[in-house]
């Protein structure tokens, strides 16, 4: 163990032991957190600073910048951020769990890791398929027919999204790629019969080393690409809605604050905060007058409100 | 929880056993991705171009049938392409010039093929095939703040298919009449880091057909006759190959390599020419261009270019004058460095500026004229800088303004400062009306300024010394107005400008090896391209031109300048004669069910007499139709073959191109490609 991890550990001990002092009768006072990290980057720093900061004054907090640190230490809630931590908590500890950070269809593994414990709940990375489609209504009204690229092994709702495009006028044209397939060539397939590509957050085909190719394809076919992160935004995407590492800690810490005073995890849930980002030199290029991002959240909420 | 609960219920089974095999995890959101369209990869939209533009596109191209590249300036509204002979194309804007067509800058990614010594391109031996185009943005107008030097009239810019277009290999076959025979291989592959791709082709055709009787009822002798009605010498072969890769090893920068060659063999001269007898021209062009972009985190973006271009042409040929051949060779090494910087001040404002500098060097000979003159060796090399900047301005969502200027010195020592302002005003979101004045200058060329004393054959052996030392660039400072409706809910777009360029200092030839300025001209008219989608299957775009010229010409053909004797009936005017009054075109492309395509052009310049023509060159009303029709049969396995004949001047209307034995009669060609 590195002398590091030792102070750290010889803290956390002190500091639990601190905790055992605290009164009963004054939960959300005496919460104890243990925030576990996937990684000690930048992502996850600002996710623990925004946390750390939004927490009620008394509760005890207490942050492991790996999720390899973690060894079963005790504490009222154990809040995880990224999936690395999650599987790492999970086979770990039966604590009571928030998994932060993590895409909604790992949820499910999660839980089969903890049978039967309720104290399990998460907050998703990935926006819910109804806002993504309201997204696009609110982007591109006139642009029904969404491309869709995924490989065949993809854990994704292909089926919801499709139902949930098709609710509201707009068609899915998808296409699964298996391992012998070409990407490029599935990718002009599916632009050809396309007028949006909607990227999905599928690493066999989203990947950075692919992104380039996938850009310029469906650039040179005037076909703009919704993203879903900031960097697709810059990269070249048209647009993109999705949450930050700071927006998932200001819920992470609802939830914080909710367990403190009953005990009790919120259901598993889509993130509530969300940003929109808009490319507008793409836009112009492509032809397309696109509404500042504040007006498009505006209309994605009255969307939200009026879902049909 | 409610309501995720089946959907996690139902992962939940599916994936219990998969979960420590997931990959998927946050990083898939948070990744760093290369920025991929920067500044200089996306194209000005219309609605935002301080200049008025043409897009030909790669659906144009091929919907077009055209299998040469000048060829498809005739879907520009206000071009005029002509031929020399077959093997020798031209492309201007406002009327005809001489077959040199000195006053439009034409580039290729970037790349001035505007050449010396005679500042023109040559078009033949280009190394890049039509399959090699992306799209080609046509500017009418000055435009040398984005364009750089010589970007008078116009400015024709050809970007190439990027490395990473392709990926898989094509084979292509053309056969058809008058000797058109083409045959090209491509290849690409797409990498991590790297993706590139090549061309490896041969075309060739034996140019135009034959008159068969004396043009526009001129009465010739026999003689003439036999000269004028039987020369067919105008074939060209061009072999060539290019090769483009593209380097991407980080997310911020960028490499791309691009080189070529074309070795090309074209039929030259006269038969009724004592100096310049029917023979052989050989061409061997080369280049190489290098280019690094990096982005940067406030998305400022630069870019460093560099190209070398090398072009020779040798000719060999007995004239009826002298015992001996005649060997003459013209060799031309271009070196350009350039660097940009794109700056974002703001989300409404963004500057691009940078300087670059280019050297060329000429080296032309011609061997043993004796008795009349010995043999003649020049080399000459200019160096020219520039400097520039152009500046977007978004002054209120609706108002864009465009200014910008370049500041060049000559490679011979010409300064010069051309600047550019216009204000794109959005009415609508539908609707913009641009207004703006610019002004370019044309660089005298070589061959303009060191006139050669003796003038055997097709090349210009330039003299070593400069006979027209006060020759000064010609000026042009064109205004305009321009409408561009996009109605979307009709699929329609209008395009219209109105226009007067004004070109002053204009050169001409004043004596037999002299050329001097003086010619001033001004050019007005209205351009409109109409876009149409029927349906998603089915495309209609109209062009149509009509100008009007006036210039000064009568009064110098008066002061005595052979130059501008008119040969136009009843018009003293030659540059006004030698601008169609009315030019049109139009292009109709359709898909059909069964991969089969179909399109159809229609062609229209109204009749006119070439610049520097004779009466008998006199060229009638030009109406020509084209059609295309293609099958795709895929193969399944991403494997597919398509066949496409083209028909060219369908009707067979007589009509002539500059040159009167200029003679296209219906021709067609049928393409057969095989993609895997």
């Amino acid at each position: 163990m590195s002398p590091a991890n030792k102070i750290v550990r010889q803290l956390l001990q002190s500091i639990l032991l601190l905790g055992c002092l605290v009164p009963v009768g004054y939960a959300a006072d005496g919460l104890n957190v243990l925030l576990v990290l996937s990684d000690s980057n930048a992502l996850y720093q600002n996710f623990a600073n925004t946390y750390r900061q939004s927490l009620p004054v008394g509760v005890q907090l207490h942050s492991l910048q790996r999720a390899e640190d973690f060894n079963g230490q005790h504490a009222d809630l154990v809040v995880t951020v990224g999936v690395k931590a999650a599987e790492r908590v999970a086979m770990n500890t039966t604590q009571p769990m928030l998994a932060v950070m993590i895409p909604s269809h790992s949820y499910a593994g999660l839980l089969a890791q903890r049978p039967g414990n309720k104290l399990t709940s998460a907050i998703f990375l990935d926006q819910p398929w109804h806002r993504q489609v309201s997204f696009l209504r609110a982007v591109l009204p006139e642009r029904r027919k969404i491309g869709v690229l995924y490989s065949t092994d993809t854990r994704l709702e292909i089926a919801a999204l499709r139902s949930e495009l098709s609710d509201h006028g707009f068609t899915l044209i998808g296409s699964a790629l298996g391992s012998d397939d070409d990407l490029f060539t599935r990718l002009e397939s599916v632009l050809t019969a396309s007028d949006v590509l909607l990227a999905v957050p599928d690493s066999a085909i989203y990947s950075s080393n692919n992104i380039r190719n996938i850009l310029l394809s469906s650039y040179r076919r005037s076909i703009p690409l919704v993203g879903f992160s900031q960097s697709y935004v810059r990269a070249g995407a048209l647009c993109a809605i999705f949450s930050t590492p700071e927006q998932l800690a200001a819920q992470a810490s609802r939830a914080t604050v909710s367990f403190s005073q009953t005990r009790k995890l919120p259901d598993a849930q889509y993130p509530v905060f969300y940003e929109i980002a808009v490319n507008h030199e793409v836009a112009r290029t492509l032809g397309l007058s696109i509404k500042p991002a504040e007006s498009l959240r505006l209309q994605l909420e009255k969307l939200s409100e009026n879902p049909r | 929880m409610l309501r995720y609960t089946p959907i996690v219920f139902s992962l939940l089974l599916i994936y219990q056993a998969a979960y420590a095999a997931d990959l998927s995890s946050e990083m898939d959101y948070y990744q760093e991705l290369p920025v991929v369209l920067s500044a200089s990869r996306l194209a000005q939209p219309l609605s935002e171009a301080p200049n008025a533009m043409t897009v030909i596109d790669r659906k144009m191209i091929v919907a077009s049938g055209f299998r040469s590249i000048p060829d498809l300036f005739k879907l520009v509204p206000g071009m005029y392409v002509g031929y020399y002979k077959g093997s020798q194309p031209f492309v201007s804007y406002h009327g005809s010039p001489d077959q040199y067509a000195r006053r439009m800058q034409v580039m290729i990614d970037g790349r001035s093929i505007y050449m010396p010594p005679m500042s023109m391109v040559d078009w033949t031996t280009l190394p890049i095939t039509l399959d090699d185009i992306e799209r080609i943005e046509v500017i009418r107008g000055p435009a040398a703040a984005s364009h750089g030097a010589n970007s008078t009239q116009g400015v024709i810019s050809i970007i190439t298919r990027e490395a990473g277009e392709m990926g898989g290999t094509q084979l292509s076959v053309t056969r058809g009449g008058k000797g058109v025979n083409d045959v090209s291989a491509r290849f690409g592959k797409r990498g991590e880091t790297l993706d590139y791709r090549m061309t490896l082709a041969y075309t060739a055709d034996n140019g135009f057909d034959n008159l068969t009787a004396p043009p526009n009822d001129y009465p010739i002798t026999k003689s003439q006759a036999l000269d004028l009605l039987y020369n067919s010498h105008d074939s060209n072969q061009a072999r060539l190959f290019n090769y483009r890769a593209d380097y991407h090893p980080n997310a911020i920068d960028r490499f791309d390599v691009q080189f070529g060659f074309n070795r090309n063999a074209k039929n030259v001269g006269w038969t009724d020419s004592t100096g310049n007898p029917v023979h052989d021209l050989f061409a061997t062009a080369g280049f190489l261009q290098l280019g690094w972009v990096r982005v940067f985190e406030n998305d400022s973006e630069l870019k460093v270019g560099y190209y070398h271009i090398r072009h020779d042409q040798h000719e060999t040929f007995l004239t009826t004058l002298l015992p001996q051949f005649i060997a003459q060779s013209v060799k031309v090494d271009r070196d350009e460095i350039e660097v940009q910087h794109t700056l974002p001040f703001s989300a409404s404002n963004r500057l691009v500026y940078g300087a670059a500098y280019r050297q060329d060097r000429t080296d032309s000979q011609y061997s043993s004229l004796a008795p009349i003159a010995p043999a003649y060796v020049s080399s000459l090399s200019t160096a020219e800088w520039r400097l520039f900047a152009h500046d977007e301005w978004r002054i209120t969502p609706r108002l864009l303004l465009n200014s910008g200027g370049m500041l060049e010195r000559d490679g011979f020592g010409n300064n010069r400062l051309s600047p550019r302002v216009a204000l794109n005003f959005h009415a609508t979101a539908q609707q913009t009306f641009r207004t703006g004045i610019s002004a370019a200058y044309r660089t005298p060329s070589l061959m303009e300024r060191n006139f050669p004393a003796l003038q055997p054959g097709e090349l210009f052996v330039v003299n070593a010394t400069t006979r027209s030392p006060g020759f000064r660039p010609e000026r042009l400072i064109s205004r305009e107005i321009g409408y561009l409706g996009e109605f979307h809910d009709w699929n329609t777009t209008l395009d219209l400008r109105l226009f007067s360029d004004l070109l002053s200092d204009g050169g001409f030839q004043n004596t037999a090896t002299t050329y001097t300025n003086g010619m001033s001209a001004e050019y007005r008219g209205l351009e409109a391209t109409l876009k149409h989608s029927f349906n998603e299957n089915s495309e209609l775009t109209v062009n149509v031109a009509r100008e009007s010229a006036s210039s000064n010409a009568a009064a110098l053909a008066a002061a005595g300048f052979r130059a501008f004797r008119s040969a136009c009936p009843g018009n003293n005017d030659t540059v006004a004669c030698s601008t169609p009054r009315n030019n049109a075109s139009a292009l109709y492309s359709r898909r059909f069910s069964g991969d089969m395509s179909f399109s159809a052009a229609w062609y229209y310049q109204d009749a006119m007499q070439p610049l520097d023509r004779g009466v008998i060159d006199y060229q009638p009303i030009q109406r020509r139709m084209d059609a295309r029709i293609a099958k795709t049969f895929n193969q399944g396995g991403g494997t597919k073959v398509d066949v496409a004949l083209v028909l060219q001047n369908l009707f067979d209307a007589k009509y002539t191109d500059y040159v009167a034995n200029n003679v296209f009669n219906r021709r067609g060609y049928v393409t057969l490609t095989l993609d895997w």
